[in-house]
């Protein structure tokens, strides 16, 4: 069975557990610097006093003006949910981690060393650790297990039945699948609010109306996710930081900082004269609140030009003066390796890489690198009228 | 000083492809190329002009030449009639 361990608003949880002064207050994680001005997750009290996570900020604190924000910090959560990882393999599940807060694991190898199912989820949420409150959901598919960690109250399992998988989805929300609001919203103006509704329609009508993600959306809706999990190597990691006197802002003594980084992490004996596929740089901000921005090289590589080349758009990133700047070499490889994939990724998988190597594209050349070709007067005669290019945004 | 996120995204707008590029063009007497780019013209392949949008305030009348040059590189160049200079672009 596959199962999936959630912790719900672990963005805000890991940086509150170095807050016990906020416990039982209503607290909301603010909004990143230079997005919009949304809330995150929130605490039980601030749900009880109105507040919903999504609720932008003004509207948030004219309902509950003693709400208390918690700035975003990446690293910590990165941090805090590693350790979760690890802890997690430690106790012999081979992970596959979503996002964090979310992991996916085969049952099949833990339950011979608890002996059943039951036993075999209950040794994952031990190894969590009660005080992140994880819950596990275990079905023959993906999609149902994720739906019944959902549901499960904190610290607890649910498991479902191979031949009740529809029956379980059937009454659940469509927040579950991974839709746009939008698309959401023009279900809900149909009059589809539950899987069940949604599973019940022709798929070809649902193709047509909300095209590939709505195909997909459907099929998760009925079930049939194919995907199995795919549990990640536990990595190895070098790590190397670098404090400033005072706060830096300037990216060239940036670009210098992250060169002496690589020149200390390449020269490090345990590095074994592997090269690292995965790269994380992570900033403590001026002011509170850190930064990180993770990146998978195309090859690994430990050529020092190369991993500064790479890194180096990451810095027009930082929101703020950087007060210590870390970087972290993860998935050594003895080889690069250049084998091609025997399996082509399909569906959600391929549209996340491709959208990941856009991003890469976009980090490397500008903003404007990605463009859609929009045909405007084919006919002209003039060669710069017939065509414009338009940004992408996704 | 690091750029602003929001700021990068806000200079973000659609624009036209295959902008005409200015060129450095030595012209004879006809206004035929003889250099592009610092390289001589070892023959112009074709010639024709456009005129269009004459009934806008933006019109185009232009005089283009399709040339070889010596480095075997081949190129497309306008003269501009209503601005003046010539320009590269790929036809």
């Amino acid at each position: 069975m596959v199962a999936c361990l959630t912790i719900p608003a672990f963005a805000l949880r890991a940086p509150l557990r170095r807050r016990p002064d906020l416990t039982g207050k209503p607290v909301a994680l603010a909004p990143a610097p230079g997005a919009q001005p949304h809330l995150g997750p929130c605490t039980g009290a601030a749900e009880r006093a109105g507040i919903r996570p999504g609720m932008r900020l003004s509207e948030a604190l004219a309902t509950c003006p003693e709400l208390e924000l918690v700035e975003q910090d990446p690293a910590e959560v990165e941090e805090a949910w590693e350790q979760i990882l690890r802890r997690l393999e430690g106790a012999g599940v081979a992970v596959e981690p979503v996002e964090p807060g979310c992991v996916y694991f085969e049952t099949r190898g833990i339950e011979r060393l608890a002996g059943d199912l039951e036993a075999a989820l209950r040794r994952a949420l031990d190894a969590v650790g009660p005080e992140w409150k994880p819950r596990v959901g275990a079905a023959s598919r993906r999609f149902a297990a994720l739906a019944a960690a959902t549901v499960a109250p904190p610290g607890r399992t649910v498991v479902v039945d191979d031949g009740e998988t529809r029956l379980f989805l059937e009454p659940l929300p469509l927040d579950l699948l991974p839709l746009g609001p939008e698309r959401r919203e023009e279900l809900a103006e149909l009059g589809v609010k539950r899987l069940g509704e949604l599973a019940r329609l022709p798929g070809a009508a649902v193709t047509d109306r909300l095209g590939s993600d709505g195909a997909e959306a459907w099929r998760l809706a009925r079930g049939d996710d194919g995907e199995g999990v795919e549990p990640r190597r536990p990595p190895s990691e070098l790590v190397e930081s670098l404090s400033f006197p005072e706060p830096i802002a300037n990216e060239l003594t940036l670009g210098r900082a992250i060169a002496a980084l690589v020149e200390r992490l390449l020269a490090r004996p345990e590095r074994a004269g592997r090269a690292p596929r995965q790269l994380a740089l992570s900033a403590k901000l001026v002011g509170g609140g850190s930064w990180r921005s993770s990146l998978t090289l195309r090859e690994p590589t430990a050529e020092p030009d190369r991993l500064r080349l790479a890194l180096a758009p990451r810095l027009a990133e930082l929101p703020a003066p950087t007060a210590e700047l870390r970087l972290e070499l993860g998935e050594l490889t003895d080889s690069p390796g250049t084998q091609a994939e025997l399996v082509r990724p399909r569906g959600s998988r391929l549209r996340e890489r491709l959208r990941e190597g856009l991003r890469q594209v976009r980090a490397a050349s500008g903003v404007d690198a990605v463009c859609t070709v929009v045909e405007v007067a084919p006919w002209s005669r003039i060669p710069e009228s017939r065509a414009i290019l338009v940004p992408r945004d996704d | 000083m690091v750029t602003h996120p929001r700021e990068q995204s806000d200079t973000r707008s659609a624009r036209r492809l295959n902008e005409p590029r200015p060129a450095a063009v030595v012209a004879s007497d006809e206004g035929v190329p003889v250099e592009v780019g610092g390289v001589a013209v070892a023959c112009v392949r074709e010639e024709w002009r456009v005129v269009d949008r004459w009934w806008t305030e933006e019109p185009a009348r232009r005089r283009y030449f399709e040339v070889l040059l010596e480095s075997g590189r081949n190129a497309v160049v306008f003269a501009d009639g209503e601005r003046g200079g010539w320009f590269a672009q790929s036809a």
